[in-house]
């Protein structure tokens, strides 16, 4: 009994998390959990402020890794073998269409909750000083999650596939001095093919996913360097014009000596003092202390409801709508119409009336224009009633995006001619 | 000069001489990643005897995405298969002597030339020769004015 004692409190290492000691060591000596501060501000997490877009955003990429992982074990990157494995995935595997059709869904579900979020973001105003650089490592979240869904794209090897990276990358070949080449490296060739296979399943399967884990880790310890979560304007209204040299640092909330705790060791007390005495000048007052929580179980019970919803919504869709697998990939015949990935239609419709315009330089104008609005946008004021203006321009090019790739996904048909979507072909 | 500027004056080309080796290291790292054999469908190749295509109707060879046009009894041309907007296959329509390309939406004429849509360019026309074994030889290399024909005597 004694070893197995040791053994738990080995692992254990604190307090009973009934007694404030206990909650702050759970979180504080924690390598995981210790992505929080010990205690958070409740208003944070209220619903209707973030919608826990960021959060439900990590959770997709998350459930995109665990069934990406599996599928790599039956999937085989050749020319010769892909349709077949994704055949085999579907028709003879356990479980095989299920985890395949969670992938896809997870895909395109992860794709709508990120632009989502940078909405919320703009709306809140929460790419403003101290969080621009936070707001340029979204944007390249942002790309690399759209470049993920394209690469994965390709990776069946059905007509679907093959046409929409064809089209894709000769989209890309229109960019001035670089496209030619560019797409010449991307594809391994001048044609898609197994170079191209093998190349897009490295891209997908290791290149792009490094990339994103260490951008997400970049952009979740930002969020504590800049002082947390950005509070709900609405808190910030009394701060909206703070005296000259001084910044709403949103979140520097002190592990305080609480009214109700017991120990603190006498440095920690020292620290939280000399804290206080800092996020006094700096740190927006809140009101109570009651609207100040442990971060377990508040913030954790929060986080985790928000994961298993996602995961459930995730499941029933995996359930009841099948991934699409159209006829093996087939060079010598363009399906018609041939389309894009849905959240490439939206180019792909500007594309139809313009290839260089369409297809490069307005999605690389919506690009920088997404770097630079922290750095040209510095008034400090974040309510959305006082930024009227921004938030028209942001919405209505986000619904030009939204109109332009409905239009493309239902209104287009034979020979990208106007049609009605109920019209039967 | 003291010890310490001399040094510095060192480090500094040190440094550049770092960023040089830097800058050209990763140049070559793209170089790595340009294909240097490909294993793609022979850019020049034999299309079959004259009298596989029938006159008037351009024949596709789904291979080499290349259409073989005979229009007149004896004339061959190579015409290309692949839209110049977005790279689709276009298929021939023989009810209006048209190319539609079925991704967005781009007509030639029998000539290759633009009717319609966002395609920039016409279709291009390749060099067509006579193998010795009597088949037709496309090279698509060799891009030609659409006027040029292979005439073959019977």
């Amino acid at each position: 009994m004694k070893l197995l004692r040791d053994i738990w409190r080995s692992y254990r290492r604190r307090d009973s998390v009934a007694t404030t000691k206990g909650k702050l060591q759970l979180v504080v000596h924690s390598l995981w959990l210790h992505i929080h501060p010990a205690k958070v501000h409740r208003s944070h997490f209220r619903l209707t402020y973030t919608w826990y877009l960021g959060f439900v955003s990590f959770y997709l990429f998350l459930i995109l890794v665990a069934t990406g992982v599996a599928l790599m074990f039956y999937y085989r990157p050749t020319t010769a073998f892909a349709y077949q494995d994704m055949k085999d995935l579907e028709f003879a595997v356990f479980l095989g269409k299920f985890t395949r059709n969670m992938h896809r869904w997870g895909a395109h579900a992860m794709i709508i909750v990120v632009v989502l979020h940078m909405y919320r973001v703009y709306f809140t105003g929460s790419y403003k000083k101290p969080r621009q650089l936070n707001w340029v490592i979204g944007v390249a979240l942002l790309l690399l999650t759209l470049l993920l869904s394209f690469t994965g794209y390709l990776l069946p090897w059905d007509q679907l596939a093959f046409w929409a990276i064809t089209v894709g990358t000769a989209i890309g070949a229109y960019t001035p001095w670089l496209g030619p080449k560019g797409r010449e490296i991307l594809l391994g060739g001048h044609t898609v093919g197994d170079a191209a296979l093998i190349r897009f399943y490295v891209l997908h399967c290791v290149a792009l996913p490094t990339l994103t884990t260490l951008l997400i880790m970049l952009h979740f310890w930002r969020i504590r360097k800049d002082g947390g979560l950005s509070p709900p304007p609405s808190n910030l209204r009394e701060f909206e014009s703070p005296a000259p040299g001084t910044r709403p640092v949103a979140v520097a909330i002190p592990v305080a000596p609480h009214p109700g705790g017991t120990a603190t060791s006498a440095s920690a007390r020292a620290v939280a003092v000399a804290l206080e005495e800092v996020s006094e000048a700096r740190a927006p007052r809140y009101a109570e202390d009651k609207d100040i929580a442990f971060s377990y179980p508040f913030a954790f019970y929060r986080e985790g409801i928000a994961f298993l919803i996602t995961f459930a919504l995730m499941i029933v869709a995996a359930m009841y709508w099948n991934a699409p697998l159209e006829e093996l990939a087939n060079p010598a015949k363009t399906p018609n119409p041939s389309k894009a990935p849905w959240y490439f239609l939206g180019v792909q419709e500007l594309v139809s009336y313009s290839a260089l315009i369409g297809g490069v330089v307005a999605p690389a104008l919506m690009v920088i224009a997404l770097l630079v609005i922290p750095y040209l946008d510095t008034r400090d004021v974040r309510a959305p009633s006082k930024r009227k203006w921004g938030i028209w321009i942001f919405t209505l090019v986000t619904l030009a995006n939204v109109v332009f790739i409905v239009i493309g996904t239902f209104f287009r048909g034979e020979g990208w001619k106007l049609v009605w979507p109920w019209a039967s072909p | 000069m003291n010890r310490r500027s001399f040094f510095f004056s060192w480090a500094k080309a040190g440094a550049a001489a770092l960023w040089t080796a830097g800058i050209a290291g990763t140049a070559a790292a793209v170089k790595f990643f340009q294909p240097m054999v490909s294993y793609e469908p022979p850019l020049s190749f034999k299309a079959g005897v004259p009298e596989d295509f029938p006159v008037g109707t351009p024949t596709l060879l789904p291979e080499e995405n290349t259409f073989i046009v005979r229009d007149r009894e004896r004339g061959f041309r190579a015409c290309s298969a692949v839209c110049t907007h977005l790279g689709c296959t276009v298929r021939w329509s023989s009810g209006d002597q048209r190319f539609y390309c079925p991704c967005h939406g781009s007509v030639y004429d029998a000539e290759g030339k633009v009717i319609d849509g966002p395609a920039p360019r016409p279709l291009d026309w390749y060099e067509v020769t006579m193998a010795k074994d009597g088949q037709l030889q496309v090279d698509k290399h060799r891009v030609v004015p659409r006027d040029k024909r292979l005439i073959v005597e019977s």
